[in-house]
């Protein structure tokens, strides 16, 4: 065992990769004392790269929602009066209306994050393991789900069901139907429909790398389909466990549908509470940090669920090995109910709300006196040729969100190899904390942690005045996606076994070589969902736009928002559709190129889609 | 010059500020939004404002940030305010008033009710069962002022809680904002909404059948300039100059053909500027101001009491 150091490293890993999925992994004994100096260099080198990484996540995330978090107990550090530290805010978000929205929150994401694996794994299995019909057209039709706001699938449904609304017109009575819809059964119903991508990317991506060869053993061994399933879903469990999760936190962020349907069915979920906390006058920013402090709380968790039932075991099953799985074959009527299943889910998840909202936007004077005789597309003219000034902010979001997706898998790809280092242990449990965490506090939290932070006149006395510049609300859109990409990119990294990585060092690789030539191309498409998700994602936020943007260059969410807060929702809904449509484009154009001028081995990388 | 920046809400402000800009030079950095984000901005500021002058609708806020220091006091333009303007100025000259709108106006749809409500106690009537909407304070700024001015009339706190308690077994609507409150009203969930003036005026243009009146008192509902008391001495200088500008016949003009169809809805409070045509004549609207410092300082806790008690 006197090799150099990566060949040995190699070795070991290698060993490592080939013990039987499940084993507990254990250190390697006796280290001569030349190896030790060896392995501490590389700790000290690995540890450089990872103190880099978490300075980055500070400034982004620690920091201003520390900043904002910190007045549930201390108001007077951060210079708003009141004592030095108190309870005070803690017991009140824990009593009265805010215990109740928390417990309805809790509620509603534990019932979505169930819906979701099950829907968006079950989805995910028929595309990649089946011959389920329209298979390259669904995954297509996940990201266009992704790309749709919540508060307008929420619009777009009580545009379709309320009385008078759409359906009401066509002379079909969807009152029943609007009277379940209209409360916790629609909350959950359109928080599962637009958090359903997140579980059905991290299944899929987990499905993807997953060779025949488990599904094969047992079958060997004489089970039949549905027990080979059985024996699948365990080894899938990390998959399954990250995607509710993500969508658990993701949801518990929620307030495109706390502000909308559920504000308006009085059915008070924890981030409205928040959000009417801090729009209160007097603000009450401590009673918000307090349900804040709630809202983290609630995403550690899944987290420990997670930590619980994996214990340690890796389930890397992603290796220079794995062959295509064979697809199951369907029996016809199998086939067809599958396929209408499918087919059912979309069109409730993507079409109904769709329509809702575009039927609206192309009525004069927005659900007055609907009638389809009064279709008319002088609200699109407006917007994309009149005088309403809302070209100029659509072209300065294209630029940030273009600008935030950059950013946001540049940094992503090494935080997510950081959270499956195994051998990062600690550190990779924080920083996890750090992102669920994050992703748990709704956009307004960061947004306004932006301002305490980064207003403070110490920057400004060394001349950093970043606060109300584009540059700092890049910083809070990256901020803002970077957590839910992560997690999104996590599943894929912890597919790739370390064998990979460490048979191209063998082979003579230099570390970032293998960067280049191995991880990237096998990433190469979840890097580029990555990017497209956040462009569009961005392309639409409002709480860091409305509270960071630069004096005099709105961005097209605030200035969508100035027309329908001055009652000219018309003009406000067709832009909105404008810029749905500017993201749909991107997207399949980013699509189509990838397609066309990817190097071959790239087309085959982890993805959905593939 | 040092740009002055100017945090507002109203719908005709990007119009306002070009002009204002062109006519004295001095240059402004607009940020427009909601009155909510632009609240919650400047009380984050605290430690290091970057606004010079807030410009938003509702004079509670105003008086509440004023006593805790945010606003530079001793100054109104020198112009002839009306008597519904000198109303609005406060005695320690902490704000402007900029024009006026009415909170709590009945906006009702005229294909389906044809004698809309007379009386505030009208609407406890059964004729009214189910038929009412508004919005909810705590969430839309411009409903403060509406619940405050119905309190005040009624004669306290404890009688108007009574009285939207009645209101509300009464069948009342509640949704969040002043566009929820109309697009219900135009769905036909309820046929009287009891919104902000410029709101149902505005939707009067685009929906004839949509009309407005006014029941005895309506709370009127100041657009307001305030200007930052840790402004720099020649911020605070360019800032009254804006101040002054907007209350001038160009200022006025300005303001009443930036937003038609919106916040240029407005009823002028300086003497011989004309509304727009649209507007009803402001001798004929039943007008009371009340003392925003006294209902100001109960904002948080009627608000909390409305969202936990009505809005449920």
């Amino acid at each position: 065992m006197s090799s150099p150091g990566p060949n040995r490293e190699a070795t070991a890993l290698a060993d490592e990769a080939i013990r039987p999925v499940g084993q507990f992994r254990r250190a390697a004994p006796g280290l001569l004392s030349l190896e030790r100096v060896e392995a501490a260099v590389s700790a000290v080198r690995r540890s450089a790269g990872s103190i880099a990484l978490w300075a980055v996540l500070a400034a982004l995330l620690v920091v201003p929602i520390g900043a904002f978090l910190v007045q549930a107990v201390s108001p007077r550090l951060v210079g708003l009066g009141g004592p030095w530290f108190t309870l005070d805010n803690l017991a009140h978000a824990l009593s009265g209306p805010t215990l109740r929205g928390l417990v309805d929150s809790l509620a509603v994401s534990s019932v979505t994050a169930v819906l979701c694996v099950a829907i968006g794994g079950s989805l995910a299995w028929g595309v990649h393991r089946t011959d389920l019909p329209g298979r390259r057209v669904w995954p297509v039709l996940v990201w266009a789900l992704l790309l749709v706001p919540t508060f307008l699938t929420a619009e777009g449904w009580q545009y379709l069901l309320q009385p008078q609304g759409v359906l009401a017109q066509f002379g079909i009575d969807a009152s029943g139907i609007y009277a379940v819809f209209f409360g916790p059964v629609g909350v959950v119903f359109v928080l599962t429909m637009s958090a359903l991508p997140f579980a059905y990317v991290v299944v899929a991506a987990s499905l993807l790398y997953l060779g025949p060869e488990f599904e094969e053993a047992a079958r060997v061994h004489g089970a039949g389909p549905w027990q080979a399933i059985r024996i699948v879903i365990p080894i899938l469990g990390p998959g399954l466990l990250s995607a509710g999760a993500i969508v658990f936190a993701e949801t518990m962020s929620d307030f495109g549908v706390a502000s909308t349907l559920a504000a308006s069915a009085h059915f008070p979920v924890a981030t409205y509470e928040l959000f009417q906390a801090i729009n209160n006058n007097p603000a009450d920013f401590g009673l918000a940090a307090a349900v804040g402090w709630l809202l983290v709380a609630s995403a550690a968790i899944p987290i420990a669920v997670q930590a619980r039932a994996l214990r340690g075991r890796t389930y890397a099953v992603a290796s220079g090995r794995t062959r295509q799985a064979t697809r199951i074959r369907l029996s016809p009527a199998t086939r067809l109910v599958a396929f209408g299943a499918t087919a059912t889910l979309f069109s409730l998840a993507l079409g109904a709300p769709l329509i809702g909202a575009f039927v609206a936007s192309l009525l004069s004077g927005f659900g007055s006196e609907i009638s389809v005789g009064a279709v008319t597309l002088d609200n699109y003219r407006a917007v994309l040729l009149g005088d309403t000034g809302l070209a100029q902010p659509l072209v300065f979001s294209t630029i940030m969100a273009t600008l935030a997706a950059v950013v946001t898998i540049a940094l992503g790809l090494p935080v997510a190899r950081l959270l499956t280092n195994r051998s990062a242990g600690r550190v990779a449990k924080a920083t996890d904390l750090v992102l669920l965490g994050s992703v748990a506090l709704p956009g307004i939290v960061l947004a306004a942690g932006y301002i305490f932070a980064y207003n403070l006149p110490v920057f400004g006395a060394v001349g950093l005045n970043l606060y109300e510049t584009a540059p700092l609300l890049v910083m809070g859109y990256v901020a803002t996606a970077l957590p839910g990409q992560t997690r999104l990119m996590v599943g894929p990294f912890s597919q790739l076994q370390d064998s990979l990585a460490h048979a191209a060092r063998v082979h003579g690789s230099s570390a970032l070589a293998t960067w280049r030539r191995v991880m990237i191309p096998m990433l190469s498409r979840v890097l580029l969902w990555a990017a497209m998700l956040t462009f569009a994602k961005t392309l639409l936020e409002l709480p860091v736009s409305q509270l960071l943007y630069p004096p005099g260059s709105p961005p097209v969410s605030v200035a969508i928002n100035a027309y329908v807060a001055g009652y000219h929702y018309d003009v406000g809904t067709a832009m909105t559709v404008v810029a749905l449509a500017e993201e749909f484009i991107v997207i399949v154009g980013a699509l189509v190129l990838f397609a066309l001028l990817a190097p071959r081995g790239w087309r085959r990388a982890i993805g959905p889609g593939t | 010059m040092v740009p002055l920046v100017v945090y507002s809400a109203q719908g005709y402000d990007s119009a306002v500020t070009k002009a204002f800009q062109s006519a004295t030079g001095i240059p402004v950095q607009l940020v427009d939004d909601s009155t909510g984000p632009l609240l919650v901005k400047v009380q984050a500021e605290i430690n290091n404002p970057r606004w010079d002058v807030l410009w938003v609708d509702g004079d509670e806020a105003f008086a509440s940030l004023d006593q805790q220091g945010y606003l530079l006091k001793g100054f109104e333009p020198s112009v002839a305010f009306n008597s519904v303007g000198t109303s609005l100025i406060p005695a320690d000259q902490s704000y402007i008033p900029t024009g006026v709108t009415m909170a709590g106006t009945v906006v009702y749809n005229s294909k389906k009710v044809t004698t809309p409500p007379t009386s505030w106690n009208d609407l406890l009537s059964a004729q009214w069962k189910g038929q009412l909407g508004m919005n909810n304070p705590a969430v839309s700024g411009p409903t403060y002022p509406f619940v405050a001015g119905l309190f005040d009339y009624l004669g306290g706190v404890s009688q108007g809680e009574a009285f939207l308690t009645q209101l509300k077994s009464n069948g009342l609507h509640v949704n969040p904002t002043n566009p929820d409150t109309l697009h219900a009203l135009e769905a036909g969930q309820f046929s009287v909404a009891l919104i902000q003036s410029s709101a149902g005026i505005g939707a009067g243009i685009k929906d004839p059948a949509l009309k407005v009146a006014f029941l005895n008192p309506v709370t009127p509902i100041p657009g307001v300039i305030g200007i930052d008391a840790k402004s720099s001495p020649q911020k605070q200088w360019e800032a009254q100059q804006f101040a002054a500008w907007v209350l001038s016949p160009d200022g006025q003009k300005a303001m009443l053909a930036g937003d038609p169809g919106g916040d240029s809805m407005y009823w002028p409070v300086v003497q011989g500027i004309q509304p727009l045509p649209q507007m009803p004549d402001l001798s004929t609207v039943p007008s009371k101001a009340i003392d925003p410092v006294l209902w100001g300082g109960r904002e948080s806790e009627i608000n909390k009491w409305f969202t936990d008690n009505i809005a449920q």
